[in-house]
């Protein structure tokens, strides 16, 4: 029976990938960079959001429940509710920063959330202000 | 049946177990090492996606079917959103037909590292897996990139694509690809030409060529028994019939065959996506204007699209009532009659440690059994 010399050597090549920088990044020293249109968790402009409660319609989830805020942040917002997301029922589709009739809500691209607490995964969408207060 | 069966011991091969490609088991009748009988289960993962639809509305539904099949969600969107604009008479531009047919054959590569990894791992081949996975996880940062997500895109949508192409990413493609070419010669030495994997995928799981036909098996287990249909060049979609490819085949229909013609796929989507690249058009509209949520009727009539997927010909048939829901969809994709009729016949009178080995190269998706 002829011996297949190709087959056996050729996976030998391998071994040269010993000599290579590993693919890995060394977590939590070097995170990944994520991209600025990430799918992450949500954030509203509290000031020109309008209570409509579209976003709360269009969720086949049932992950928003609109919330009275602990102070008025828009004149204009009739309904005097704002958004509140259960991350323990949002499959994060975006469909709900689509249909924002203003546009306020949006997806960031924070994706890190970790608590022993389950009533912390109804989440209350950060303010676009202040995230941009964070940042500067 | 009842001879055959003397002295055998019966054992379940998953649905816990790494060598089952999600979540199914199947029961075999060992006789020593050698499988005398082969059952199918399913029933572990019943989520009923079909008749989730049925109680959204179309713009709320499209969310759901990139779930019918984890490793590979893009076929799955692509078939909803082309159901959904033949029943609504919605045409979309140049430019989004692009996009989701670039998206398709992303999705396919990323699907083939999967399989790669798991068709080696399945054979002892530990370093594979490793390697493969990780050359996915790259495809799988563009996908990020591109639509958000990572696994679940949920980007084709009726009317056309969610987003647009971000700034530089047909250049980032475009180098993932040369990376592709460099590392699909570096898996021809380690696994497709390893003598170990050829002695052990050689002359297992042959499919009959007749049975092929017969019973309507799809994919690279038709193509791996000679037949050279593929839906790209058969019932030509998006852009399909203005780019240029060949459908790989083998003639032995064995398990090593369909790793072969799954290799070839892959440099043939590296081809597809290189024409994608150049012919991608700057300017159009990536999404047509439709109507609100609720507004957005289906008339009464039905529609059945059919997109090739990495594991072979995924079929929609849906009907709508004239109301915002769907009235009926149904799902007919490859994993039915492989993990049934055939991988139950395949498996008889083959050895224990081939049962993972076949199971993958017959590209078995669970969930899309019990959608």
């Amino acid at each position: 029976m002829a011996i297949d010399v190709k087959g056996v050597l050729s996976p030998l090549s391998a071994i040269g990938t010993l000599f290579e920088h590993p693919r890995t990044l060394t977590y939590p020293e070097v995170k990944k960079d994520i991209p600025i249109g990430y799918r992450g968790f949500h954030i509203n402009n509290l000031e020109t959001c309008v209570g409509c409660a579209s976003c709360e319609e269009i969720c086949m989830n049932d992950a928003i429940d609109m919330i009275h805020p602990d102070k008025e942040y828009n004149v204009k917002n009739t309904s005097g509710c704002i958004p509140r997301i259960d991350y323990g029922r949002c499959c994060w589709c975006s469909l709900c920063t689509d249909v924002c009739p203003p546009g306020s809500l949006k997806l960031d691209n924070i994706c890190t959330h970790a608590d022993c607490d389950p009533d912390n995964f109804l989440y209350m969408p950060k303010n676009h202000k202040n995230i941009g207060e964070e940042a500067s | 049946m009842k001879n055959n069966l003397k002295n055998t011991i019966k054992i379940f091969h998953g649905p816990q177990h790494p060598g089952i490609t999600g979540n199914m088991s199947v029961e075999l009748d060992l006789l020593g090492e050698t499988i005398k009988r082969a059952q199918t289960h399913v029933g572990y993962l019943h989520r009923g996606f079909e008749k989730l639809v049925e109680r959204r509305t179309v713009v709320q539904a499209f969310t759901i079917v990139c779930r019918i099949c984890v490793p590979e969600p893009d076929p799955n969107e692509e078939n909803f959103a082309r159901a959904v604009e033949n029943l609504a008479g919605l045409e979309i531009s140049e430019k989004a037909k692009y996009i989701r047919t670039m998206v398709l054959e992303m999705q396919r590569l990323a699907t083939m590292f999967l399989w790669m990894g798991g068709q080696a791992g399945s054979i002892g081949l530990g370093l594979i897996p490793q390697w493969s996975v990780c050359d996915r996880d790259y495809m799988l940062d563009l996908f990020e990139e591109l639509t958000g997500g990572r696994v679940y895109h949920m980007y084709a949508f009726p009317g056309g694509v969610r987003r647009d192409l971000p700034e530089g990413f047909l250049d980032k493609l475009s180098d993932l690809l040369d990376y592709y070419e460099k590392r699909i010669i570096v898996y021809n030495n380690t696994f497709f030409d390893n003598v170990i994997f050829k002695k052990r995928a050689i002359g297992v799981g042959v499919v009959n060529r007749d049975e092929v036909l017969k019973n309507g098996y799809v994919g690279q287990t038709m193509r791996a028994c000679g037949i050279q249909k593929d839906v790209r060049k058969d019932m030509p979609y998006l852009m399909y019939d203005k780019l240029d490819f060949d459908i790989p085949i083998q003639q032995d229909g064995d398990v090593y065959a369909r790793a072969i013609v799954r290799r070839d796929e892959m440099l043939q989507s590296i081809r597809i996506l290189r024409q994608i690249i150049k012919q991608m058009p700057k300017e159009g509209d990536i999404l047509q204007k439709i109507p609100k949520h609720r507004k957005f009727k289906l008339p009464a009539d039905d529609t059945y699209v059919q997109t090739e997927s990495a594991r072979g010909a995924m079929s929609y048939y849906m009907a709508g009532d004239g109301s915002e829901k769907i009235r009926r969809m149904q799902v007919r994709g490859p994993s039915l009659v492989h993990a049934y009729t055939l991988l139950e016949k395949l498996l008889v009178d083959s050895e224990l440690a081939d049962v993972a080995m076949t199971m993958n190269s017959l590209g078995i998706c669970p969930p899309e059994i019990e959608r």
